[in-house]
């Protein structure tokens, strides 16, 4: 017999989903399964958790990058 | 950069979720293959591989009742 999982679709950009299969790595507890580059499925109550962090690393990205704050603006 | 996490903000705006099913450990590539043409017929399948037999439904229970009088079917043969 087939097997039915409850679990919800994600589709996301190949980088997106690199970000959550490193925070998926920490303790496994968001990936039910890993589909294809862009697709994968997680688990139902962990959807929001997952947006927050993935908001977390992307602003993190934006505090290394950017070391000097405010001021390297005017270098744009 | 800024431009850079504006996109990677815009990516996870993007982000698409979509609660349903996960069907696999078919028995064999037909068994995959009549039931996901079924969820496609239906309007119910999402994503589907072929190497994996594996697909994504948003609603299983019309499908669990195809599955079970297609393995009635096979059985009376």
């Amino acid at each position: 017999m087939p097997r039915a999982i409850r679990g919800v679709l994600v589709k996301v950009d190949p980088s997106i989903k690199a970000i959550i299969v490193n925070i998926d790595a920490e303790n496994h507890a968001f990936i039910i399964e890993d589909l294809d580059e862009d697709h994968l499925v997680i688990k139902e109550n962990m959807v929001s958790v997952l947006k927050g962090r993935i908001d977390e690393i992307l602003a993190a990205v934006l505090t290394v990058s950017n070391p000097n704050g405010a001021e390297s603006d005017s270098d744009y | 950069v800024v431009d850079q996490i504006k996109l990677w903000q815009l990516e996870t705006e993007r982000m698409e979720t979509i609660p349903g099913f996960l069907f696999k450990d078919f028995q064999d590539f037909k068994e995959y293959n009549d039931c996901s043409k079924y969820a496609d017929e239906i309007g119910v399948l999402q994503w589907k591989s072929d190497g994996k037999r594996t697909f994504f439904v948003t609603r299983h229970e019309q499908l669990r009742d195809f599955i079970k009088s297609r393995k009635a079917r096979e059985a009376a043969k």
